[in-house]
């Protein structure tokens, strides 16, 4: 049963994006996975409209004090188990705009994130990667940490963080 | 680079008022094209960036910093309404007859009376208020429903929020409320050199960063006098349009996605990913390859990529008439564009609306045509005008305006002057203030850089053409079903992170 | 021996043709429609749940039961917990009455035209109906504008619909002279008889249904989720799995009404399987062309599905049904044609 329940989840990750101020350089990648030459629903991803309907939050940009409460209610809105993928150099860290006036920082700041997917933007087959390490994970039990740690040993462009116990 | 832009003249005391109204009779072309506030010192400048049928020039007004109060301009122009509200919350200038309420850009929580783009005002000390109570879904009075759409919705891939009001499935009211995008990158210029904002800028878009990269280095080459190579603009050129069409194939295909179209959404992204394979190909990186540089640019094109580059604009140019059937023909899709959010001539001059929207409502500006700079005076290409004024004209304008592109390309591929790509520019520039204004993808595109004599600007303004365009939306979007209002919207190709900086 | 009848009763209602089979059914046809939707748009569809994806839709549901339920505080409770529960089951026992392995799965009957009874047409209908009407139910029970405004538009949809819809299912149970669903699908296909009732059933079907170009409920631009906005866990589950069940069911109708059912060549004996194949074979035609119409045209506007109905359907459905009559009367009768 419990397998069963595992191999639903890492087939049928329906993601949610949401912008809490990035350039559009990121959505317009994560867009693009939609799209013939990435078709992301290869892999049973799907782009949801609605926050309770998502399983993954892919968030994009650094988060400007505007967004930041925004961002947080629609984390909150998500059903449990949730992750979040912070994509781009910006909600990694803050990137060029760390230190403004108005942003508050990364995506870290004010949600736990559990994979960083880092790149200006990063390309749409190194989001593909990182979403599919990122479940990757879940399928292994959460004991192997040292298998996550293979991971980030690996010269890949996606770093995938255990961030929290589920 | 010409003069254009640089010709200036100080109208204090209201003066500025008169001058605009004296301009607007003369010309009904005339239109604001941005508001610059400065902080002068003592004084706060207001500068006005105008353009007529033809000319380009600045009106300069000041006001002590004690007492910052000017007229307003939208008694006789109401596209100043966005112009004069930013300036107002940045800059703190009160505009009498247009009064800002709360915040326009910053954020709710920031607190009042503390201008970020002043001089004198310490940052890091600013203390944020509590946030308001949050606006929910609650239904207005009676049977109006209050819809919002934003910051998270599917509709829009940035956070923005557009409070609509609707009677059944009629829109009544549209609030807009700008800023969730707002990263202060204007202020975060004044503490970078000139080389370090050519990619700062850019990250002002992730759409149309080759155009903000070649406004920024094209306002500082003006300062600095500079002649570029003729290679280096032709290059510009090249990166200019591959842009401008990977923008227009992307909304294109957006605009189907919103009404409910999934498959042109697919087919105008399948045929987008050839020309990013094209702009990785000549700048490096798909989205941003940082080509312009003060100087010249950064990267040549090898002879052996010209064929490839051949190729792929030929195959686009063969699948055209199938996409041009489909906005022409589909009887679904001319059901859901025809007659949306017509936008009238009048109107369009009025809120001094540009780019591909103003040209669907029959107003031909157009500023590769108008103010040529980079090359653009010797290639020839078609000004794409349509007069019906909805959703279906500004697609059809972007539509034709890929094929324009495509010829431009060609042209310029096969009139590739050999030569450096590059001169070397100095890191200072000398005192001065220069404009920029380009064609993005999305219209006119401004940039203005005011210079200290340092490796550091004073100060760099950027007006971007979405945030002069949305004023239009907020127009047309009234008494059109609610069904309509993704379409309307989309078709402005809107982009935020432009619209907030 | 009753004990035996009443166990075969027990199997097909929960296994097969019932429950189980229609519940694999569902997600089988919803696979269908994924991977033809991508097709037509030039990308694969799912791949890696199974074989070519086929578990995609059964990996969902299973993943869409395993998560947090949550109910939002304005919610109408009662409404909000089993209105999807109910519609789903209401769904599915409209289902029983096709007669998918020849028979329905509720009948005693041993040819396809005894499976049911004078009526039963009419009934599911109004199963039917009734299931669209718990939907509207739930996205209003949301307390969410999205789902108010969605809901708002199943119900003015399904009730303009409704009329012609009703009219044109009148076309072939004219033609066989009886209002059961056995006696219709035991005919000849009345596609050949009335072609063009089939295009104007499946025009309908389509609107009833509420996919494209008629899924205004559903446009993700302007209402987000639509009715399902709020909706989580479990109860999103069976939202979506009701959705499916209906889509079935729609096209089991048009298999039922005009493509002859489950009527087919049988061999070696095997007549409840060599039915349940044709069946779902003709289903399988049916889903796709459905399919083809949703992802050729653009949505329509609330305002233009309503003139469409008004204006263009609903008189072409009284004339269709007046030429049936014409021709039943004067043409195929006299011939001995389709009785």
């Amino acid at each position: 049963m419990a397998d069963a329940k595992t191999w639903a989840r890492v087939k049928s990750p329906w993601v949610l994006h949401f912008n809490s101020g990035a350039c559009n350089g990121c959505d317009i990648e994560i867009v693009a996975l939609l799209t013939p030459k990435y078709d992301i629903e290869r892999f049973g991803i799907k782009l949801e409209p609605s926050p309770r309907h998502a399983d993954v939050l892919l968030a994009t940009g650094c988060v400007t004090h505007q967004c930041a409460e925004r961002l947080k209610r629609v984390y909150d809105q998500m059903p449990q188990p949730k992750f979040v993928v912070a994509i781009g150099a910006c909600a990694c860290s803050g990137s060029v705009f760390e230190g403004n006036y108005n942003v508050v920082g990364g995506v870290d700041k004010v949600i736990p994130v559990t994979a960083y997917i880092p790149g200006c933007p990063p390309r749409p087959e190194a989001i593909i990667d990182g979403v599919l390490k990122l479940l990757s994970t879940i399928s292994t039990p959460p004991k192997k940490e040292k298998q996550v740690q293979a991971h980030r040993a690996e010269p890949a462009l996606a770093e995938v963080k255990q961030n929290g116990k589920q | 680079m010409g003069v254009n832009g640089d010709a200036s003249f100080v109208a204090n005391n209201g003066l500025h008022h008169e001058v605009f109204k004296v301009l607007l009779d003369a010309d009904e072309k005339t239109g604001i094209t941005a508001i610059t506030g400065l902080d002068l010192g003592a004084n706060i400048g207001v500068y006005y960036h105008v353009r007529t049928s033809k000319s380009f020039f600045t009106i300069k007004a000041e006001v002590p910093k004690e007492n910052p109060r000017l007229k307003t301009l939208i008694d006789i122009h109401p596209g100043a309404l966005f112009h004069e509200l930013e300036v107002a919350d940045l800059m703190g200038a009160v505009f009498e007859g247009n009064e800002l309420k709360g915040h326009f850009v910053l954020s709710e929580n920031w607190p009042e009376g503390v201008y970020p783009l002043r001089k004198d005002v310490d940052l890091s000390q600013v203390k944020f208020v509590s946030t308001p109570e949050h606006e929910t879904n609650k239904s207005a009075e009676g049977r109006e429903v209050k819809i919002i759409i934003g910051p998270q919705h599917p509709a829009l891939l940035e956070p923005e929020k557009f409070s609509v009001t609707v009677d059944g499935e009629t829109v009544t009211k549209v609030e807009p409320r700008i800023g969730y995008v707002h990263r202060g990158i204007e202020k975060s210029t004044e503490s970078h050199t000139y080389l370090q904002n050519t990619y700062l800028v850019e990250r002002v878009c992730g759409i149309c960063n080759p155009c903000h990269a070649y406004s920024f280095v094209g306002t500082v080459e003006k300062i600095l006098k500079l002649d570029i190579p003729e290679r280096a603009q032709y290059l510009r050129v090249i990166a200019l349009e591959l842009n401008r069409l990977h923008s227009h194939l992307l909304v294109l295909g957006h605009a189907g996605l919103e009404i409910g179209y999934e498959t042109v959404f697919q087919y105008f992204w399948r045929d987008r990913e050839p020309i990013m394979d094209l702009i990785e190909l000549t700048s490096g990186n798909r989205v941003y390859g940082s080509l312009m540089t003060v100087g010249g640019v950064r990267r040549d094109i090898s002879q052996d990529h010209i064929p490839k580059i051949k190729s792929v604009i030929e195959s686009l140019r063969g699948k055209l008439p199938f996409y041009r059937k489909i906005y022409n023909d589909e009887p679904t899709l001319r059901l859901r564009m025809k007659d949306v959010g017509t936008l009238s001539r009048e109107d369009a001059l009025r809120l001094s609306v540009i780019g591909p929207i103003a040209r669907a409502s029959g107003v031909d500006i157009d500023v590769r045509k108008d103010r040529p700079y980079a090359v653009y005076g010797e290639i020839p290409f078609k000004e794409i005008v349509y007069t019906d004024g909805d959703t279906w004209a500004r697609m059809n304008v972007r539509m034709d305006e890929v094929e324009e592109s495509l010829n431009i390309l060609d042209y310029v591929l096969d009139h590739m002057p050999t030569g450096p790509i590059r001169i070397e520019a100095p890191r200072s520039v000398p005192p001065g203030e220069a404009v920029c204004t380009i064609e993005a993808p999305r219209g006119e595109l401004l940039y203005y850089v005011r210079s200290n004599g340092t490796d550091i600007p004073e100060r760099v303004k950027i007006r971007t053409p979405t945030f002069a365009n949305i004023p239009s939306f907020l127009k047309t979007a009234i008494g059109e079903s609610i069904a309509d209002v993704p379409s309307n919207f989309v078709s402005l190709d809107p982009c935020f992170s432009c619209t907030d900086r | 021996m009753i004990a035996m009848i009443d166990l075969l009763l027990i199997f097909r209602i929960l296994v097969f043709p019932g429950f189980t089979f229609i519940l694999f059914l569902a997600l089988f046809c919803e696979w269908i429609d994924r991977k033809l939707e991508a097709r037509i748009q030039n990308r694969v569809g799912p791949i890696v749940a199974g074989p070519g994806g086929i578990l995609q839709p059964l990996a969902d549901f299973i993943k869409l039961l395993t998560k947090e339920d949550i109910e939002p505080r304005d919610t109408k409770k009662l409404v909000f917990r089993f209105a999807p529960l109910a519609a789903f089951t209401i769904m599915i026992f409209a289902m029983c009455f096709l007669p998918i392995d020849g028979a329905s799965v509720l009948s005693s009957g041993t040819s396809i035209a005894e499976s049911g009874f004078n009526g039963d047409l009419i009934i599911i209908l109004a199963f039917a109906t009734i299931a669209n009407f718990l939907l509207f139910l739930a996205g209003w029970a949301s307390a969410n504008p999205y789902g108010t405004i969605s809901s708002a538009r199943v119900l003015t949809q399904f009730l303009g619909y409704d009329i012609p819809l009703y009219i044109i299912a009148l076309t072939p149970a004219f033609i066989a002279g009886s209002l059961s669903i056995g006696v219709i699908a035991a005919g000849v296909p009345y596609i050949l008889l009335a072609p063009w009732a089939f295009v104007l059933f499946i025009i309908t079907m389509q609107a009833e249904l509420e996919k494209g170009p008629f899924d205004v409920p559903h446009s993700e631009s302007e209402l987000v989720g639509g009715l399902e906005t709020e909706y989580t866990g479990a109860k999103l589950a069976f939202l979506h799995l009701t959705r499916d069940v209906q889509v079935v069911f729609g096209s089991a109708l048009v298999v039922t009404l005009f493509l002859g059912g489950p009527s087919g060549p049988v061999f070696f004996g095997l007549d409840w399987l060599f039915h349940t194949i044709w069946f779902v074979l003709k289903l399988i035609v049916v889903v796709a062309i459905s399919a083809y119409i949703t992802n050729v045209f653009a949505r329509l506007r609330i305002d233009q599905v309503l003139t469409g109905n008004w204006k263009i359907l609903l008189p072409a459905a009284l004339l269709s049904l007046m030429l049936t009559i014409t021709l039943v009367t004067w043409v195929y009768h006299p011939f001995g044609i389709g009785v």
